[in-house]
């Protein structure tokens, strides 16, 4: 069957409100593709961005230790028909620094404008050894090509390959990006400039703008220390504009609870994170476990694998004061061996949770449907991806209410559409 | 007699030339169950990290250490490094030559992260670093998650050889 009646199959699946139709590769043949990351235009249009290892991505250029080989590659889907071929995001190629774990992140503005963050590895001019550093990019013309990026975080002079031992002279990373409805774009970031040889945490540091990507504010740390360096962070925005954001903090005695902010505004807040709950986690190490946030109203929904319950896996909670507090509502998969990398979503009218798995045999995605309450609406169901290992699922909502779902499966990117109930 | 006596001596030359510090080779899980197969005998200690992870790296020099220590009585160190494959193998390699010469490491071939890893622990849930203590008859024996100090291995080593 070709890729057209495929695709339109799934238009007319979503808009008829059929729940299921056949996944679509998006890949091309002869890209290794990982990390996808899923986002909806106005206009409907579904854009879906992945680290890609291509036949043209060349380590050439790049530079010693933690260099990277890989682009960012995007394919776009019209509402109205059709599907773009895959286009390379980045300008130089295989400087991208993206993985399962930091995955480049794009969202849509109101006036179809579509932006793309990401970090490469980059050459300190005067240490002249590896930083890890923010770019940007954005495509005012329907993603049929993207600007030149623009590196958002500092070069300082500090020389941190030491205390990384033998790293990064510094790295900003793990980051998210985040479009409001008025228009703004934040983009933010882990990093490593305040840290010290013992230091277990890093800080987050964050740049805005206000005019479509134009240009940027100048980079402001949001908060100064005690944020778990290589926990990605994760941001969605609210109905007023405000910023609701997933992290992790490291407390004394290394205990890293998964929290949410809200911000107003990141140019002039220092935010209160608040624990989403669940058994304390002591690790002094890389958890590795973004904190999944959606928003309806008030109510914020959080999902995050936590490594402290009796079985580890991946928990969820709720909010219905805008994240001043939150209700602990449990594992999301208790018969699971280990359950990770959860994904969230609301409609409005469900919250919808995706992760991947091991219950018997390979690795697939699983998803769960919840009230706005929190409350269960139905068993955990398994994505039939067959023999094949699937994992890192990610959501978004369309536009006409369901979900268009992403993940990878062996070397390449597939999507699918599951119903907004 | 003399086919069981061939078998253990090219279970020795393997383990032997397995065990040598080499390149940093991308393979995968039945790949990897053949090398710890190889060294059923030895206490080995499989310590899974990444380029990237800045706790992994502040605790390889006590790994290390602890390996040189205890090698004449059977300890074997294993390092399986967890970056993307897209990064590929010659990347953790550069890394590895330049920064811990030493270090016996593999890097994996496949997407999934958990690949090498569960074939010692299905229920490994991709924290870094994570360590694991396997006895001479190649079980696993003990779980550390996070960075350690030498001692705390040291101390985890003389837990399993009292067993």
């Amino acid at each position: 069957m070709s890729k057209s009646l495929l695709f339109l199959l799934i238009l007319v699946s979503g808009t008829s409100g059929l729940t299921r139709a056949a996944p679509l590769q998006v890949n091309p043949a002869g890209h290794k593709a990982a990390a996808p990351d899923v986002s909806i235009g106005s206009n409907g249009d579904v854009a879906i961005l992945w680290v890609d290892r291509s036949p043209n991505a060349s380590a050439a250029g790049n530079h010693d230790r933690h260099i990277a080989a890989t682009d960012v590659y995007v394919a776009f889907y019209p509402a109205k028909g059709g599907f773009s071929s895959a286009i390379k995001v980045n300008d130089a190629a295989g400087a991208v620094w993206g993985q399962q774990v930091s995955r480049p992140r794009i969202v849509a503005t109101p006036n179809g404008t579509w932006h793309v963050s990401y970090a490469i590895n980059d050459l300190h001019p005067t240490h002249q050894k590896t930083a890890l550093t923010t770019h940007y990019t954005r495509s005012t013309n329907g993603g049929r090509s993207f600007e030149t990026a623009r590196r958002l975080s500092t070069l300082t002079d500090q020389d941190m390959s030491g205390t990384i031992h033998g790293g990064f002279v510094s790295a900003a990373a793990f980051g998210t990006m985040a479009a409001a409805a008025d228009g703004s774009i934040h983009v933010l970031w882990i990093d490593t400039r305040h840290m010290h040889h013992d230091s277990e945490s890093g800080a987050m540091y964050a740049a805005i703008s206000r005019d479509d990507g134009r240009s940027f504010s100048v980079e402001r740390s949001v908060v100064n220390t005690g944020v778990c360096p290589c926990c990605q962070l994760m941001a969605v925005t609210n109905d007023r504009s405000e910023l609701i954001l997933g992290s992790r903090k490291v407390l004394p005695g290394s205990i890293r609870p998964a929290t949410v902010m809200r911000l107003a505004s990141v140019s002039n807040e220092t935010p209160q994170a608040v624990s989403i709950g669940g058994a304390p986690w002591q690790i002094a190490g890389c958890p590795l476990k973004p904190t999944a946030v959606a928003v309806t109203g008030d109510r914020v929904f959080a999902a995050v694998h936590n490594g402290g319950e009796d079985k580890p896996g991946v928990i969820f909670s709720v909010s219905k004061d805008n994240a001043a507090h939150f209700d602990f509502k449990g594992l999301v998969h208790p018969d699971a061996a280990v359950s990770d990398a959860p994904s969230i979503a609301s409609n409005g009218k469900t919250v919808l949770i995706a992760w991947h798995a091991r219950a018997n045999g390979p690795r697939h995605v699983f998803y769960r449907y919840y009230n706005l309450d929190g409350e269960a609406q139905g068993d955990v169901q398994e994505l039939p991806t067959g023999d094949n290992a699937a994992q890192t699922p990610v959501l978004a909502v369309r536009s006409d209410g369901n979900y268009q779902i992403v993940w990878q499966q062996g070397d390449n990117i597939f999507t699918d559409i599951l119903a907004g109930q | 007699m003399v086919r069981h006596l061939l078998a253990t001596i090219l279970l020795a030359v393997i383990a032997q030339a397995s065990w040598a510090a080499g390149p940093a080779k991308a393979i995968q899980a039945p790949e990897f169950k053949q090398v710890l197969n190889s060294h059923r005998g030895n206490v080995v200690i499989v310590n899974f990290w990444a380029t990237w992870c800045a706790p992994c790296l502040k605790e390889i020099p006590d790994l290390l250490r602890l390996q040189q220590e205890k090698e004449s009585e059977g300890v074997r160190l294993i390092g399986v490094a967890v970056d993307e494959p897209t990064a590929n193998s010659a990347e953790v390699e550069r890394f590895r030559s330049r920064y811990f010469p030493s270090f016996r490491t593999y890097a994996r071939a496949g997407a999934e992260m958990d690949e090498l890893a569960r074939v010692i622990d299905p229920t490994w849930n991709e924290v870094v670093p994570t360590t694991y203590f396997l006895d001479r008859d190649g079980r696993v024996v003990k779980r550390i998650q996070g960075k350690r100090t030498l001692e705390e291995f040291r101390l985890a080593l003389e837990a399993i050889s009292q067993k």
